[in-house]
């Protein structure tokens, strides 16, 4: 161990510094600005993202060879990212969208990669997101559920993780995966969700953050994925939920932007995969309330005007209570349930700072986000820092959907984004649509 | 998902990429076709195999490479030779894909699903293995290759164990080496029959991340690993009992208070009590799981054991029961004796498996004392009152003072240490070396965790809390990182508070001067009721609660608390000052819901309806989660009322309660309605903010 005191830094530190003066230089400049350049550097360019994202729906250069298996991946990476944005795309080109995506539908359910591709349940959430951002009768009908569902249960596990395809590997992803689809298309019931819980239980690893696999390092898309699934099937009180609070919290730096494991490089794609899930978190005693008081306890006062309540309540009991008279919970409300509530707890992260990183270092002039100041941008980047820009916006807002006061949008105030389903990471107001349309269905 | 490797573009003219792209796109169809056909010839293999070779990615293409390796082992028959070039050429093929793309989730499934069919020389993995974490020390798709491979090799530990030591060798700050290490030890430790033991398996680790540490004592990293190792080294391992309410040996008198013609009531130190419910409490190191009947015996009561502050299931620390000493007539006269056989039968486990190991008995008795009253006077609830002028230092009993304080109610026999040897010095010894290293260099992390060593060789030599050593030095270091980490305050204060009322109820010396006889209330009692104050002490949080089990009159104004978690322990509490504090909320008063003996409560000027947002929620174990439904009567919450969430909490504390006294006043939540809906839902209330309600 001598070799290390004569060594001086180490890689990782080296590395780490280069990020910190990299960022603090953009900092340095930016408070040396008078207040109108300020403003001006942390305009969100929308027109630029746009154009940028636009472009990604036609076609693409010969470098995106590797996204080959992940085409819907990177249909919704862009349709979400434009729909941050509060835009739309031509309607020709929403047909084009929901007649490839059902290329990529295998006849024996789920989406795959491509047409022809085997069903993957990444693929498939990508998909289905795509298709619920979308909208629309057709976009949303497109979707074959029945088969879909026998996909899902082709993937279960007996250890109650999921398999991400037919021979693949069995992660925290896959359940989440597979969840939140299920949930977003009225299809979570028992079965689905039979041992999930314990699955992901076994990936909360001694830091308090979850892995992708037992054994494996806390890290933190799983961390999103797992407590999602966890919150989505209503076992998220199994986890040890203030270890896991006490992982997140340290992981927003000095650079103001989140790191996905411990001692690595920020990165603005886990301003969602960790800002949002400290939105989950501040949001979870809503689901506290679920239990007890059920509906009546979320809604107004002046809403319960007795009949609607009781009916409401009628309908939970014969729905599920029959059959499982322990659980007063309806697995196809979770998610809605979730969203319902007045958001009360929060704040545990920096929304501000955050929104500085990623609209300082991750934001390109000329269109498009990005990891950290030195790379490239792309469209995962791009859909993820939107994303966490979002989540931190809202985040100290009463309600999921209420308009957030100016002195929680950093910047002018044209730069507020589109509100999503913090569970799903769709628009909250294409999440509606998608479940009254499948309510129905 | 993520961290495909951006490979530096070359410029390459538009033809040329063109080309690439034609080329692409015809082995892509090429092989969707074969795929579809099922033709496996050799010629699709090779197509197929360039197609990873470019696109790594391509789940579907592995997939059909798995299903032609089926193909071709069933047609090569029993040939050993045949089966084990079709696999090589599988791994031929992984390798030139890792080496395109080592974060393909499909390239390693691949090879683990070749590997795990035992036909292939495990003898090149370790080496691939190496050469691509080389490339990448962090990657935790090699990681989880590395332990899969290490599990099919029959890899000894301390091969693996000395591959993290070279890991962390050249980069001490890579996190995924130190936890890689952690999980193998964690192997080790689990696995008992290999002679090693914890002290030997342990102490070279403190050696290795103190010279990671010393080296640098800005990385994180080693931190990290230095804290999980001080846990593994403390982990209290058996559970023990480390308090119980009534202890053993105490004789209890109840008084018996009965004017002629009426029912009687029932006393205990001059404060009432429901001799249906009598409590019984134990109090263990850590969260147990398995009290029940069989396994705590209590002979000739039919009772049932239920844990208080569940955690994630996992068990709780604080388990009670109630006795019903009343007869079916509802009268006591006493003398009961009570034994508790704890642990005779197997049962009792912590959350990590040990099971309760100490088999003792606590006995105890009740007897009553008569009082005769005159008049009916002391039937009705007098209005009590926390001014100071009611408390008095010097008139508490001469019984008490001459005798135990009544509520510390501790185990009094083998109280001896459960630590071993190797513990103790190895906390020493990490004291001294920390000492050492603040002595050259002012670390915050350095002081806290000098802190917390303290702390734990306090908990781990006095695990009953009957001394602490070290509380002094703690609460220096603690005040000073709250100055020069003003950031972290909070949770430095959190802890001040905590080892405060360690040091406070160490010793009944130490819990005597906060003792108080008060003589506001009730002139008709015998007994003086005894108040703990543990009044104007800044603290922000509760602990020590295994001291206190009995008390019944707490006075906690003046602090800065924003939680009361853990509260629920005392049982007996009856009444409580809770008033000039922080706390935000209802959900901040959870606790009290168990606590059925409290009759006046005082929480007047604190913050509750202040704040738009509740931070302490989710960090509380279960504010709501209870699934019993509360009766509500939904007219009760004005239908305009601003904020009805408020309403319903309060419902939610209030009905599991029977007040006769609540003091809320100087709480925002608080307005003339707000005070009438309390009325409403607390028919058992006689006081509501220093007014008698008619």
């Amino acid at each position: 161990m001598a070799s290390m005191a004569s060594e001086g830094l180490t890689v990782t530190q080296r590395d780490q510094l280069m990020v910190e003066q990299e960022v603090g230089k953009i900092y340095t400049h930016f408070s040396e600005l008078p207040p109108s350049s300020k403003s001006i550097l942390l305009e969100l360019q929308r027109d630029e993202h746009l154009e940028y994202l636009t472009r990604g729906l036609g076609i693409l250069p010969p470098s995106f060879a590797s996204l080959d298996a992940n085409r819907p991946w990177l249909c919704y990476w862009i349709l979400h990212s434009i729909a941050l944005l509060d835009e739309y795309i031509e309607p020709e080109m929403e047909d084009a969208v929901v007649d490839f995506l059902s290329l990529c539908q295998d006849p024996g359910g789920g989406y795959g990669g491509g047409p022809g591709q085997m069903p993957h349940l990444a693929t498939t959430y990508a998909a289905v997101n795509s298709l619920i951002t979308l909208g629309g009768s057709r976009s949303l009908s497109s979707i074959d559920r029945g088969s879909l569902y026998m996909f899902f249960m082709k993937m279960k596990q007996p250890n109650g993780g999921y398999r991400m395809h037919d021979g693949g590997e069995v992660d925290v992803r896959a359940c989440y995966t597979a969840i939140s689809v299920a949930s977003s298309l009225n299809l979570l019931d028992d079965e689905l969700v039979q041992d999930v819980g314990s699955f992901i239980l076994s990936c909360q690893t001694y830091e308090g953050g979850i892995a992708g696999e037992p054994g494996s390092e806390a890290h933190g898309g799983y961390t999103f994925c797992g407590l999602a699934t966890m919150i989505l099937i209503d076992e998220v009180d199994r986890l040890d939920l203030p270890r896991l609070v006490d992982w997140l919290v340290f992981r927003q730096g000095v650079e103001c932007g989140f790191q996905g494991r411990t001692n690595k490089l920020v990165d603005g794609c886990y301003s969602f995969w960790q800002g949002g899930t400290l939105t989950l978190l501040e949001s979870l005693h809503q689901l506290f309330h679920g239990n007890g008081l059920s509906d009546s306890s979320q809604s107004d006062a002046s809403e319960l005007s007795g009949d609607e309540a009781h009916a409401t309540h009628d309908h939970s009991c014969s729905g599920h209570g029959l059959e499982n008279t322990t659980s007063s919970i309806n697995l196809r409300d979770t998610s809605y349930n979730f969203i319902q509530g007045r958001r009360k707890g929060g704040p545990l992260f920096d929304s501000l700072a955050l929104q500085q990183y990623i609209l300082l270092c991750s934001q390109l002039w000329d269109g498009g986000l990005r990891d950290k100041p030195g790379k490239n941008r792309d469209f995962y980047h791009t859909c993820y820092c939107l994303s966490g820009l979002s989540a931190s916006q809202y985040s100290t807002s009463k309600d999921f959907d209420s308009v957030p006061l100016p002195q929680a949008v950093l910047g002018p105030y044209s730069n507020l984004t589109e509100p999503v389903h913090p569970l799903h990471n769709v628009l909250l107001s294409k999440y509606h649509d998608a479940r009254d349309h499948f309510a129905i269905h | 998902m993520h961290g495909r490797p951006r490979k530096p573009s070359k410029p390459e003219n538009a033809a040329a990429s063109a080309a690439k792209a034609e080329k692409l796109c015809l082995l892509q169809s090429q092989f969707l076709s074969n795929h579809h056909n099922r033709i496996y010839t050799k010629e699709a293999l090779e197509a197929n195999a360039k197609l990873l070779e470019i696109n790594p990615e391509y789940y579907t293409a592995w997939n059909f490479r798995k299903l032609a390796v089926q193909h071709y082992v069933s047609e090569a028959g029993s040939d050993p030779q045949a089966i084990k070039s079709v696999y090589d050429e599988e791994l031929r093929v992984v390798e030139a894909a890792l080496r395109q793309n080592f974060k393909s989730y499909g390239a390693w499934h691949h090879r683990k699903w070749v590997l795990s069919k035992g036909h292939s020389s495990l003898d090149q993995e370790l080496r691939l293995l190496d050469k691509l974490q080389q490339l990448d020390s962090r990657n935790f798709l090699t990681w989880n290759y590395r332990r899969f491979l290490t599990e099919l090799l029959n890899r000894s530990v301390e091969d693996e164990l000395m591959h993290t030591e070279d890991m962390i060798g050249t980069n001490f700050s890579n996190y995924s080496a130190w936890h890689n290490r952690s999980m193998l030890l964690c192997k080790q430790l689990k696995a008992k029959d290999t002679g090693l033991k914890s002290k030997d398996i342990l102490s070279k680790e403190y050696e290795l991340v103190q010279n990671a540490i010393f080296t640098d004592p800005d990385d994180q990293s080693g931190w990290f690993y230095h804290l999980w190792l001080i846990d593994q080294t403390i982990k209290a391992k058996p559970p023990i009992l480390t308090a119980s309410w009534p202890s053993n040996g105490s004789e209890l008198i109840i008084s018996r208070k009965q004017c002629p013609g009426e029912h009687p009531l029932y006393e205990y130190q001059g404060l009432n009590i429901d001799l249906k419910e009598f409590p019984v409490i134990l109090y263990f190191n850590q969260a147990v799981s398995g009290v029940s009947s069989s396994t705590v015996n209590v002979e000739s009561f039919n009772i049932m054991w239920k844990p208080l502050s569940p955690c994630n299931s996992l068990g709780s620390e604080i388990w009670m029961a109630y006795l019903n000493l009343a007869g079916e007539d509802c009268h006591f006269e006493g003398p009961v004796s009570v034994e508790l056989c704890i642990g005779q039968s197997q049962g009792i486990l912590s959350s990590s498996g040990s099971p309760y190991s100490k088999p003792m008995h606590i006995a105890f008795t009740v007897t009553t004392e008569a009082i005769r009253l005159q008049d009916s006077g002391g039937h009705n609830p007098d209005m009590m009152s926390w001014e100071d002028p009611n408390f008095c230092a010097d008139e508490v009993d001469p019984r008490v003072l001459n005798s135990d304080v009544p509520f510390i109610e501790e185990i009094k026999e083998n109280k001896e240490s459960t630590i071993s040897e190797w513990q103790k010095d190895t906390i020493c010894r990490e004291i001294a070396g920390f000492r050492d290293l603040l002595s050259i260099k002012d670390y915050k992390i350095g002081k806290l965790t000098l802190a917390r060593l303290l702390m734990a060789d306090d908990a781990l030599s006095y695990p009953y809390g009957n001394v602490s050593v070290h509380s002094c030095e703690v609460l220096e270091l603690l005040k000073d990182l709250t100055k020069s980490d003003p950031t972290h305050s909070r949770y430095y204060e959190d802890h001040i508070s905590l080892v405060l009322l360690q040091q406070l109820t160490s010793s009944e010396e130490m819990l005597r001067r906060h003792l108080f006889c008060f003589k506001g209330a009730n002139s008709l009692s015998v007994h003086k009721p005894l108040c703990l104050r543990l009044n104007n002490l800044s603290l922000t949080c509760l602990g020590s609660f295994n001291k206190l089990l009995g008390v019944q009159m707490l006075d906690l104004s003046n602090n800065e608390l924003q939680s009361i978690e853990g509260l629920e322990a005392m049982q007996l509490l009856s009444c409580l000052n809770l008033s000039k504090n922080k706390l935000g909320s209802f959900t901040a008063l959870e606790p009290l819901r168990h606590l059925s003996s409290l009759k006046a409560l005082n929480v007047s000027d604190n913050e509750i309806g202040s704040h738009s947002i509740d931070t302490r929620r989710y960090l509380f174990s279960s504010p709501l989660s209870h699934n019993e439904s509360v009766k509500w009567d939904p007219n009760l919450v004005p239908s305009d009322a601003a904020n009805p969430t408020n309403y319903w909490e309060a419902i939610m504390l209030f009905k599991a309660l029977k007040l006769t006294q609540l003091d809320i006043i100087g709480n925002e939540v608080v307005d003339d309605r707000f005070s009438s809906f309390l009325v409403k839902i607390m028919p058992s209330l006689v006081f509501l903010d220093g007014q008698k309600l008619v």
